[in-house]
């Protein structure tokens, strides 16, 4: 029963921590349909700089948090105007600014290979508490991920629904050339989401160098759960890549149970294929 | 000595890699990650039957590439079905569970540590354990592998899997089982490259997980794009570059650890600006011209209608035959009530104001959409739930409005493409039975020109799609389309956007083809052309058939001039 409700919690953290990678992802994809593969390695930046202003700059979290997120929207905005934009303006057809992101992102990796090093990074700076529910415990560090999850799903959601350029990036989203048409500059937009998702992913990305540590290779794992959730959630569908994040989480955790903890992305693997076969547009099926 | 060598040795296998990827990216516009996991599967297949089971390698290698592609099919399979972001995120996975597998499987892979020693190959009784040895092995298996690579290029397959990568839609709509022709082209790939993956794990003697990330995919990536898609020699220039390119390194003193981030810095360096400066790379496409050259001076010009197979039986008999067909989109019907027959040697035209569901009527009788009530009847046979592909194969095919050619394809290609039943299409007969499918192949080029001909585009036989006229492309459509086989056609305003001149031609074309016996559905606006051509008008509106007869009658009718001829 205790390791039930252990299952259950890592699965709800953990989920948190997915639907997070998957908004980011969701909103960059969703509005621009860009593929934006090194949207992982931008993520392993933005939490390697949190670590840098934490553990050698010594700033307190929070505010390397805030520089941290900061940084990540301007690395996200710099991909987009240096990497993709010039392919978008040539027209060049989407697989071209698919292998552009595939080229990004072993730049990027292998960069912070050669600036950080290889060995795992982690902060012993930041204390937090561990809390026993039975003989299953959490920390706050995990509560953490789940209240950035809300809130941060919480703010999109509203930004989307009520504000202006919400609402223009929704119709981006939907038909991209209408909404040239109607007068949308989606130069602008792109630039906007670009840096949102890289911000939200650096919120992630800040808490897991608390709950697990820093090492190059975390971006590929990032954005191979977001782009699957993605896809499971249904493409162009935010809350649909949210709830699948939670799903992959709950599916990994539970199948922990059975399975070692080794075999996570071919649980993910199952999930996705599973899925394919039965309901290939995705759990949120948009009209 | 030995060092040059060893890079040449790798330059083979990277060879290998990447006109084995070009044949999936470049030839079927397949964009798939997976490339280092066929190449790991094939290096521990190799690794584990030697080293536990003590098998010599050719054998090693066989069973590699029969593993590989069974992986590969098997995962490609639900992909292949809905679309080109699934197959990304799929192999993606595919990748990621590669590793996962690798890691993990420690009685079997060796987890973290891989497979050490793995014993070299040995050829009569020599065994190739240094690089000078090994290098003639990796040239001659280099060469093999190019050389399959290529004849599937130039084959009718080959050709198949361009007009693929130009237009789906259009591929399906002259009878190509598109799904079949993925996998098949996916497997052989998967199977290529586990051929390098076996030949690394005798040379190297060790495998492990670090070799075979997806890192390992974006280098094999970069290659092909910066030797040129659809160039399969570039491809091994790409293979040579990328592989000499960061030997530089070696010169210059950084420890090992960070000479290989550098490394794959380059890599991803290279294949951006590759992309900027010169996103076709180094290479233009290959192009394979089919042997027009010994058939074209014999072949008439303004060809007779003998190009045109006659269809069997008797004239007026009723061929298509739909009944109340409905396809609604979630709340919209687009089609309520449609019943239609078409009749040998008959041209029918369809007609009715934009958004009145012509076009949709086209995409259900040609198995584009599935009804979502009624019945499409064929000679008796049920049509409703059969794929485009074997529409056309059961006899009825159709054009589209927005034409679909395969515009880097010459007009004799578009044409030879569209031939029913070539044994170059199956590439078992491709490989085994050479001599059917040249022979096929002549005979096809003859027919094909022939029709080229009938339609009057001999003179432009061998010119690419894209450089013709409008005028030529809509030519070029009925072409196509007759190509097929198909004893009924359905043609989407073939008529619309042309001059006078070729208006009278393309008339010409069709009355030509009533007499052949086939049955025919034209959309059409212009209405005195339809005056000219067809035989019976039915006029549709919001989805349902509003009323049909001769043309004459029908334009008389006071009701149907307010509603669309205004």
């Amino acid at each position: 029963m205790d390791l039930l409700i252990q299952l259950t919690l890592n699965g709800l953290f953990n989920g948190a921590h997915f639907a997070l990678l998957a908004m980011g992802f969701a909103l960059i994809f969703g509005t621009t349909g860009v593929v934006h593969f090194a949207y992982g390695p931008v993520y392993a930046v933005g939490a390697y700089i949190v670590w840098a202003l934490v553990a050698l700059a010594g700033l307190p979290f929070w505010a390397a948090v805030i520089l941290g997120v900061a940084a990540t929207a301007a690395f996200g905005v710099a991909s987009y105007l240096f990497i993709y934009r010039p392919f978008e303006i040539g027209g060049s057809p989407p697989f071209v600014v698919l292998v552009a992101s595939l080229g990004l992102f072993i730049v990027l990796k292998n960069l912070i290979g050669i600036v950080f090093g290889t060995d795992v990074k982690t902060v012993d700076s930041v204390a937090y508490d561990v809390h026993f529910v039975g003989d299953a415990f959490f920390t706050t560090v995990q509560v953490g991920q789940v209240l950035a999850a809300l809130l941060v799903g919480c703010g999109i959601a509203l930004f989307l629904r009520a504000s202006r350029y919400g609402k223009a990036i929704r119709a981006m989203a939907d038909n991209r050339e209408m909404a040239t048409v109607i007068g949308i500059d989606t130069k602008r937009l792109s630039i906007l989401v670009f840096a949102l998702g890289s911000a939200v992913s650096a919120v992630a990305g800040s808490l897991v160098l608390l709950r697990d540590g820093l090492n190059p290779n975390m971006g590929f794992g990032a954005v191979f759960v977001a782009f699957v959730a993605v896809i499971v959630g249904g493409v162009g569908s935010l809350r649909g890549a949210v709830i699948a994040g939670f799903l992959l989480a709950f599916v990994q955790s539970l199948g922990m149970w059975q399975i070692p903890t080794e075999w996570q992305n071919t649980i993910v693997f199952v999930v996705l294929f599973g899925f394919l076969l039965a309901r290939p547009s995705g759990i949120v099926r948009r009209a | 000595m030995e060092y040059l060598a060893h890079v040449l040795v790798m330059v083979c296998l990277y060879g290998i890699l990447a006109t084995s990827f070009n044949l999936l990216i470049g030839f079927g516009g397949i964009f798939a990650l997976a490339h280092a996991t066929f190449y790991a599967s094939g290096a521990y297949a190799a690794g584990i039957l030697a080293t536990k089971l003590g098998i010599g390698f050719p054998f090693t290698m066989l069973a590699g590439m029969v593993v590989t592609a069974a992986i590969g099919l098997l995962v490609a399979f639900p992909a292949m079905r809905v679309g080109s972001h699934y197959l990304v995120v799929i192999t993606l996975a595919l990748q990621a569970i590669t590793i996962d597998v690798l890691m993990n499987s420690k009685p079997l892979t060796g987890g973290p540590d891989g497979i050490p020693g793995i014993p070299p190959v040995s050829l009569f009784g020599t065994p190739l354990n240094n690089p000078v040895a090994f290098l003639p092995l990796a040239a001659v298996m280099a060469a093999l592998c190019c050389a399959v690579a290529w004849r599937l290029g130039a084959s009718p397959f080959g050709r198949s899997l361009r007009a693929m990568r130009e237009n789906e839609a259009a591929a399906q709509a002259v009878g190509k089982n598109l799904v079949r022709m993925k996998l098949v082209v996916f497997a052989l790939s998967a199977g290529l490259a586990s051929v390098a993956g076996s030949l690394v794990a005798h040379y190297i003697a060790f495998v492990n997980p670090e070799s075979f990330t997806i890192e390992e995919t974006i280098l094999i990536l970069a290659m092909v794009i910066l030797g040129g898609m659809g160039n399969l020699w570039g491809s091994l220039a790409g293979a040579a570059i990328l592989v000499l390119l960061p030997e530089g390194l070696k010169f210059v003193h950084v420890p090992g650890d960070i000479a290989d981030m550098v490394r794959q810095v380059i890599y991803g360096v290279v294949l951006i600006v590759i992309l900027r400066l010169r996103p076709e790379g180094l290479f233009p496409e290959t192009v394979f011209r089919p042997p027009t050259g010994a058939v074209l001076p014999t072949v008439p010009a303004n060809g007779p209608v003998s190009a045109v197979v006659r269809a069997e039986g008797a004239p007026g008999e009723v061929v298509v035959s739909a009944k109340a067909l409905a396809k609604s989109f979630g709340g919209i019907k687009a089609v309520k009530d449609l019943t239609i027959d078409l009749r040998r040697g008959e041209i029918v035209g369809l007609i009715g104001p934009n958004g009145a569901g012509k076009t949709t009527a086209f995409n259900l009788l040609s198995g584009f959409l599935r009804p979502t009530g009624g019945s499409i009847l064929y000679h008796g046979r049920d049509l409703t739930k059969l794929k485009p592909h074997e529409v056309v194969t059961a006899g009825l095919a159709r054009s589209f409005q927005d034409l679909k050619l395969f515009t880097k394809l010459s007009v004799v290609e578009n044409i030879l493409v569209s031939l029913p039943r070539q044994p170059g299409d199956n590439l078992l007969d491709v490989y085994l039975r050479p001599g059917l499918v040249r022979r096929a192949e002549r005979e096809n080029v003859a027919r094909a020109l022939e029709i080229a001909s009938f339609v009057g585009l001999l003179a432009k036989a061998d010119e690419v799609a894209a450089n013709l006229s409008y005028a030529e492309e809509k030519l070029l459509v009925i072409a196509r389309l007759l190509a097929t086989g198909a004893d009924v056609l359905l043609l989407d305003e073939p008529l619309s956007g042309l001059d006078t001149g070729t208006v009278e031609r393309i008339c010409g074309v069709l009355r030509d083809l009533a007499r052949a016996n086939k049955a025919i559905c034209i959309i059409e606006h212009n209405l005195e052309v339809i005056r000219g051509v067809c035989d019976e008008i039915v006029f549709i509106d919001e989805g349902r058939v509003l009323t049909k007869g001769p043309p004459d009658t029908l334009m008389r009718d006071r009701e149907l001039a307010e509603r669309y001829f205004g």
